[in-house]
Formats: structure tokens, C-alpha cells, sequence
């Protein structure tokens, strides 16, 4: 088969991996290696979906002992089947990256004769890539479940991030799509990775080989099983604090096979990925928790509002915050302040008193922020009546506004609806 | 730096980053502002204008850098190259505003954002950075013989330097021309040294065998790589402006 025909076919079947992030590294180059890792991470193309590109993401081959229902590489699925060549996938990796195409790649794989058969492989193409090549640029290889502790070590000390896929947010989901997989096979090697990352932190060694500097992440399906966004959110919560994952991302679950178990969708459920990008961002940057945004009474995010907007307006009685006195993470939770704006406001406050007429010069948006915010202790100039379901009204109403076709499944009110975006520079630009 | 006197006269200077720090010395050492600066390659006489062509002296520029980053921080130092990176017309005007109120105040000069010149540079680094962290992604390189590769680019900021710097960190061993078609510039590396050069007369080397086929795999995994339920040229559009297609394999159908 044409190295093109594999390339085409391999990348296909793994365009669903919503993980693309090359940030993380700071690999070093050495003067005869070719690369660098770089921190924040850098998006080379964004694909016709709007998705960057950053990462060569292919599978080394798509013919799959297993048979997960919701998996278009499923053995029972008719396909087009191709397999690499460990030297292969190298030489594409050196090529693209040569051209600056690539940061990197990324490898993951379909289930090949054995789940270890299938990590030698996976290993064999990174030791080509970091001995023989002398590459030094991002490598984020995923861990196949079943296969030994000591293919993860080995595996672990060659690159920059390890993932392993959930996948299914449930026990009961597993168990109904992916028969084949158990739910300890896959949090089993995730905590031994978590354990090994922590321990190579404490080893003050200089010379020891990096495990996975840049961390480990996962993604789950959304849409494919019943869990309400509460659970969803409690889910990631738990893998960041219990182990430390880098990221969880959420793929919109896209119907690519009939089975009696998966509902038929007519479009992904786009909308309520990008919910929940939001919410797991507040998780991680802005010091909510779960509970504090979703509860029993409220286990699924709102369509028109964000989480933030929801969040402010279920707790009202928290606000409004005066710019000029409240401390940073308090700034951080008025809806269109984000980690940028507080900041800016900190430092700027520091010689002088703020206005709103400050604020707007210093590129503060008060679309949202200005029913939420007092300065020198007065309200915005249109906000005559501080209610919630004054705000609430103003704030919906603005929402539909700024959607010209109501077509709500497409809209993206967040500008980083695309999971892949790099997170620092997410981190510069979502302001929440 | 209220009280400085105003002279109505435009310093023109060579349009290095020397040339303009010497005119940050003569203006803070004789406390006069002029009206304008601008880069003897930009300068359009003018009947009205009166005019001072300031010869750049290294002595001095050297004495000012340093003098930055001891005397105000090396944030300052930071902002005023980066922003003079910057294609805004009245860029070197307000650096030198921010510079000489920066040798006044000190540090606290970063704080004070509300304040017009403070803000330009802040925000004119910030979108010459942006602009060369995009293109560190977009740039593409070409194979033209073995092991020499060419990249064009069209950049709004003249980032080709820190650009420069970037590849040279990451591919060390690799020999390398970057063209900034805009400026006719080119950045040349030689696996050991760079220089850069003005491009005006040079031709366009034609590229090798085995770079089409590198291309086409290339354009082949963009087009499969994108999920089509999930189609969203907006925002393709917005990550990637237009403006930056016509240096992009994938984007050339
Ligand atoms: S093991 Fe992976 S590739 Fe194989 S069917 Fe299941 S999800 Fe698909």
C-alpha cells in the first residue's frame, strides 16, 4: 500500500482524538538533535473545522482486535485497514516537522494482535524517532489498557505526554459499549503514570530520563451515554485533584455507527461540549468546584447563559463587586472578567481609583461585567435596577442578539469551541 | 517630563533599534522632545517639516540599553523592542515617551496603563508577539536542495529576527532562508551563523523531487484530518486570517 493511502486512512481514524495540545515541554534541543519542546505550545494549521492542528495525529493502524460499539474501527465494522511501519511513521514525523508543519506527533493506536504487541509497537517508533533521528520535539503517545506496567515505564521515559481514553463517563456506559475494556484496566496505568510523574518530580537526580513531563490526559465522549453534566464535571474533577491530569477533553459524540445502545443524532452535540470546555476551565483556573455550579435541582448546564453567567446569577446575592476593593479571585468570578482582565485591573488600580471610563480603556468588555460590578461604589450607567431577573432578562436578551441564525448547536460564544486550542493561549484569551 | 521643552522638528534616523536608542539619549540628555520620529526609509518630505537626521552611535545606544533595564526593569526593555518591532506608524514616538517617563519613575511605568503612550507600546508588543508566535505555527518551510530549505512570509510586524531565532534553536543543524516578501528581507542561517540581508535582487529557488511529495502527504492529512460534521470554516478563518494564506501549502488548492 501507498505510504498516501496509509496516511489518509490512519488519519482518518483518528480525527476523532479531540487531544492535539503540544504544550507542556520544555524539551531542550541538543546542537545535533533536530526540535524543541515549547511551553505554551504552538498551533501550526487549523482544519476545516476550526480545530488547530498542531500534532501529527494518526494511528499506527486501525485494525482492531475489539469491538467498542461506538468506535469507528471496531472489528466489526467494513473498513479500509491499514497498518504502519514503526520506520514509517518516523520519517513522516521528521519530514513534517522539518517543513514546520508538525510540533510533533502524536500516536495512538487500534488494538493490534495483543495489547503489549501493540505498545512494542508504539515504542519501537518513538525509540527510532528519539535514538536514530535525535528528535527532541513533542512525542504524546497513548497507552494501550491491558498492556504491562513495564511497556508503560519504558514508554513513559521517551515521551512528552502519556493519555489513556475513558471514553465512557460510567461504569454502567463501559460495560453496555465497550465490553471489551474494564474500567480498571484503564484507571489502573493511569494511576501508576500519575505516581511515576510525582516521583520523578521528587528525584533531584539532574541526569535521570523525564517521565512524561507534560503530563497525562484523557478524554470522554459526550452524548453518547445518559450522564447528566453534573456527573460529567465530578468525573474530571476527581482526575484532576486525585490524579493530577493535565486535561480532560470532551468530544462531542458523532454517530459513526448503528447500534440498538447509541441514540442517533442528527448533528454532535457541539453546544454542550463547549459547556462544559467552560466549566472545567473554571474548575481549573478560576477556583470553582463542581458542586458550586451544578447541584441535584440543576445537574445540566443552560443553552443560552455560560456557566459562569449561571453560576453569578443563582448566587446574586454575592454581588455586585466593587472593582476597586475585591481581591483577585473574587474579580475572577463576575462573568466577562477573566484571568487577563483581573489582572490588568489589580495592577492598574494600584496607582489610581477606577471608573467604568478606566475600565474600558483598559480593554475591559462590560457586556456582561457591568451588571456585576460597582466602581467608587456606583453602578453602571444603564444598570438602574440591581435584580436577578432584571439581569437575567438584559443578559439573555444580549445573548440572542449576538446569534444571527439561532442556530445554537453552531454558535460559539466562547472563542475557543475547538477542545485543541493551545492553553496558555486560551489562557490569554478566555475570558469567562 | 512635563516640563521638557517641545521642539517642532522630525528626527529622522537608519531604522535600526541603535539608531533609535541613540535618539533616546540626546533627547533625555537635552530634556527636548521632538514632534516626530520616523526611519529615513518611511520619511516622506514634507515643505513644512524641519528635519534633523541623527547619525546612530553605538557608544550611546549601548550605554541606553543597559541604562534600561538597570535603571527602569527589564520589562521595560522587553516592551520597548518588542514594540519596535511594531509597523504602527507613530511607534517610535511613543516608545521614546514611554522610555524617557520610564527613566523618571521607574518599574511603577508598567502600571500605569491608563496612560496613552504606556498603553500603545504595551499593546504594540503584545500584537508583535501574537504575530510572531502565529507564524513560529504558519511558517512552511520548502526543501530546495538537500538539507537547505526556504520559507516565505508576509508579516504585518518586522518579526523576522526573534522568528529567526525560534528555528534557528529548533532545527540547529538544518540550513535555512527566510523572506519577508513585504520588507525584501531574508534571514540566512548557515548551520552556524545568520545574517540578515536585503533580498530586492534575489531569485526564488525552485524546489526538489521529494518535496512534492512531502507536500502532497501533507495537503492529504489536512483534508482528512478535519471532521466534517464538525465543519466551522468561521472559525478556521479566525485562527488563520486570509492574509496568511498565500505562504501556506495547505491553504494553495
Ligand atoms: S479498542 Fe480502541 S480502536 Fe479498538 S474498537 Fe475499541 S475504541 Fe476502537
Amino acid at each position: 500500500m501507498e505510504i498516501l493511502d496509509k496516511l489518509t486512512i490512519l488519519a482518518d481514524s483518528a480525527k476523532y482524538d479531540a487531544s492535539c495540545s503540544s504544550s507542556g515541554s520544555k524539551r531542550k534541543n541538543n546542537t545535533t538533535g533536530i526540535g524543541n519542546g515549547n511551553f505554551a505550545g504552538i498551533c501550526h494549521s487549523w482544519g476545516a473545522d476550526g480545530r488547530c492542528i498542531s500534532l501529527l495525529k494518526i494511528l499506527f493502524s486501525n485494525s482492531c482486535i475489539y469491538d467498542c460499539k461506538y468506535c469507528i474501527n471496531r472489528s466489526s465494522n467494513s473498513i479500509k485497514r491499514a497498518t504502519f511501519t514503526p520506520q514509517e511513521v518516523a520519517d513522516l514525523t521528521i519530514n513534517f516537522y522539518k517543513r514546520n508543519y508538525i510540533e510533533g506527533l502524536f500516536l495512538s493506536s487500534a488494538v493490534i494482535r495483543s495489547p503489549n504487541y501493540t505498545m512494542e509497537m508504539l515504542i519501537k517508533t518513538v525509540l527510532i524517532l528519539r535514538n536514530e533521528y535525535n528528535f527532541n520535539g513533542y512525542i504524546h503517545c497513548k497507552t494501550i489498557p491491558g498492556s504491562d506496567q513495564s511497556l508503560i515505564d519504558k514508554l513513559g521515559k521517551l515521551v512528552d505526554r502519556m493519555s489513556i481514553n475513558i471514553e465512557l463517563p460510567s461504569n454502567n456506559s463501559l460495560k453496555l459499549l465497550a465490553p471489551q475494556k474494564e474500567k480498571a484496566n484503564i484507571l489502573q496505568p493511569m494511576s501508576y503514570v500519575s505516581n511515576n510523574i510525582k516521583l520523578n518530580k521528587l528525584d533531584k537526580n539532574k541526569f535521570k530520563p523525564n517521565f512524561v513531563p507534560a503530563g497525562q490526559t484523557t478524554q470522554l465522549i459526550i452524548g453518547a451515554t445518559p450522564e447528566s453534566d453534573l456527573k460529567i464535571l465530578k468525573l474530571s474533577e476527581g482526575l484532576y485533584n486525585k490524579l493530577n491530569l493535565k486535561r480532560v477533553y470532551y468530544s462531542a459524540y458523532i454517530s459513526v455507527n448503528n447500534d440498538k445502545n447509541l441514540p442517533m443524532l442528527s448533528s454532535p452535540p457541539l453546544l454542550r461540549e463547549n459547556r462544559l470546555y467552560q466549566a472545567d476551565w473554571l474548575i481549573r483556573f478560576y477556583g470553582f468546584k463542581a458542586n458550586e455550579l451544578l447541584d441535584e435541582t440543576h445537574p445540566n448546564f443552560n443553552n443560552i447563559l455560560d456557566p459562569k453567567c449561571e453560576w453569578a446569577l443563582r448566587n446574586i446575592e454575592n454581588f455586585p463587586i466593587e472593582i476597586n476593593t475585591a481581591d483577585y479571585f473574587t474579580l475572577l468570578r463576575v462573568p466577562g472578567i477573566g484571568v487577563i482582565s483581573a489582572k490588568k485591573i489589580i495592577r492598574a488600580r494600584r496607582t489610581f481609583l477606577l471608573d467604568f471610563q478606566e475600565l474600558k480603556k483598559l480593554g475591559i468588555v462590560m457586556k456582561r461585567a457591568k451588571y456585576f460590578i460597582t466602581c467608587k461604589g456606583k453602578y453602571y450607567d444603564k444598570v438602574y435596577k440591581f435584580n436577578q431577573s432584571f439581569i437575567e432578562t438584559n443578559l439573555i436578551y444580549q445573548e440572542r442578539l449576538s446569534i444571527p441564525n439561532k442556530n445554537f448547536e453552531q454558535l460559539s460564544l466562547f472563542d475557543n469551541l475547538s477542545p485543541t486550542k493551545e492553553d496558555t493561549i486560551k489562557c490569554l484569551t478566555g475570558s469567562l | 517630563m512635563s516640563n521638557w521643552k517641545l521642539i517642532n522638528t522630525t528626527f529622522i534616523y537608519d531604522g535600526t533599534f541603535d539608531g533609535f536608542l541613540t535618539i533616546v539619549f540626546d533627547v533625555y540628555s537635552n530634556k527636548t522632545l521632538p514632534k516626530q520620529i520616523c526611519s529615513k526609509d518611511l520619511y516622506i518630505p514634507n515643505f513644512l517639516d524641519k528635519t534633523l537626521y541623527i547619525n546612530t552611535n553605538y557608544e550611546k545606544s549601548k550605554r541606553v540599553f543597559v541604562g534600561i533595564e538597570k535603571n527602569i526593569c527589564y520589562e521595560a526593555l522587553y516592551n520597548s523592542y518588542n514594540a519596535f518591532l511594531s509597523n504602527e506608524k507613530d511607534k517610535d514616538i511613543n516608545i521614546l515617551k514611554y522610555l524617557c517617563e520610564g527613566f523618571e519613575l521607574g518599574p511603577k511605568i508598567n502600571n500605569m496603563l491608563t496612560n496613552s503612550y504606556v498603553y500603545k507600546v504595551i499593546s504594540m508588543r503584545k500584537r508583535v508577539l501574537f504575530e510572531c508566535h502565529r507564524l513560529k505555527g504558519l511558517l512552511r518551510f520548502v526543501e530546495v536542495q538537500d538539507n537547505l530549505f526556504y520559507a516565505s512570509i508576509h508579516p504585518d510586524n518586522n518579526i523576522i529576527e526573534p522568528l529567526g531565532h525560534h528555528f534557528i534553536n529548533r532545527l540547529p543543524n538544518q540550513y535555512f532562508i527566510i523572506h519577508d516578501k513585504y520588507r525584501n528581507l531574508c534571514f540566512l542561517y548557515n548551520g552556524q551563523t545568520y545574517e540578515i540581508i536585503d533580498s530586492t535582487n534575489m531569485n526564488i529557488p525552485q524546489f526538489t523531487e521529494s518535496e512534492k511529495l512531502y507536500q502532497n502527504l501533507w495537503k492529504a492529512f489536512f483534508k482528512t484530518i478535519a471532521i466534517k460534521e464538525r465543519k466551522n470554516p468561521k472559525c478556521q478563518m479566525q485562527y488563520m486570517p486570509k492574509k496568511y494564506w498565500k505562504d501556506l501549502i495547505e491553504m494553495k488548492y
